[in-house]
């Protein structure tokens, strides 16, 4: 794999999480990360499952079991908010570890970063660039930006 | 709009396997043709060598970026440039 720039990486998740978000046709916020994962595109049916468990080790994790569908496992006491986030940023490592996307090549675009960049996709995915700047010419303020995204705190902050 | 292009395309192949289908097929240049690049740069990105999908796709946004940052400007001319030849024609009407 050739060497790839924070930038070129992060151009790559943008458009990875914009496909999702048309794939479910949301057209505003918030994203429904529930829904996309409930109704993936056809090559991730495998992948996307949803998993609720009681942990206090982890607020989310994907894993893929020999021979079953991949799921997000993930806490069952988790504030609403703090729930997107965990399944959008493991709706990467689904996609990365998936069939298509071992076809499409993102274990080795990727997993080099993986923190940084499931943090990156999920904050995309929650909060595409379309939807915030739409927002912002509507003249919405940073502190509903939060509330009608639906975004942790520090999210909201960042993508503001 | 090649940019607008080439991210239709990866979009695409994030949910169609028909795209990474095509690609190692070696048939890429049918689906580009589906799209608005422009002649050079779809020679361009035709003729990348990668050894996976993402690694061509990341290529071609070297290219794209690359041929945007270089792409002439459209020139409009100045307003006052505008007035001056308006001026200049009415002055050679009011001789003639």
């Amino acid at each position: 794999m050739i060497q790839i720039t924070r930038e070129e990486r992060h151009w790559f998740l943008e458009i990875a999480a914009r496909a999702l978000i048309d794939h479910i046709g949301a057209a505003e916020p918030p994203v429904p990360v529930e829904e996309i994962l409930d109704h993936p595109p056809d090559v991730y049916q495998e992948d996307f499952g949803v998993v609720d468990m009681y942990s206090n080790l982890w607020d989310a994790t994907f894993a893929r079991p020999p021979g079953q569908r991949g799921s997000i496992f993930v806490r069952v006491d988790l504030p609403a908010k703090e729930r997107r986030l965990a399944l959008a940023r493991e709706t990467l490592s689904a996609m990365i570890t998936s069939k298509h996307g071992r076809d499409l090549g993102l274990p080795d675009l990727l997993m080099s970063e993986l923190k940084d960049s499931a943090e990156y996709f999920a904050s995309f995915l929650l909060a595409p660039y379309a939807f915030v700047q739409a927002f912002r010419a509507q003249g919405g303020s940073e502190e509903l930006f939060g509330e009608l995204f639906q975004l942790p705190a520090a999210v909201a902050e960042a993508r503001w | 709009m090649s940019m607008q292009a080439l991210n239709q395309l990866v979009a695409r192949s994030i949910i169609d396997p028909g795209v990474v289908q095509a690609f190692r097929a070696g048939r890429i240049g049918e689906v580009l043709d589906e799209l608005g690049f422009t002649t050079d740069l779809r020679a361009q990105l035709s003729g990348i060598e990668s050894d996976s999908w993402a690694e061509f796709a990341v290529i071609s946004y070297r290219y794209v970026k690359s041929a945007e940052a270089q792409a002439p400007r459209l020139q409009f001319p100045s307003p006052v440039e505008g007035l001056l030849a308006t001026q200049a024609q009415a002055d050679q009407e009011q001789v003639a």
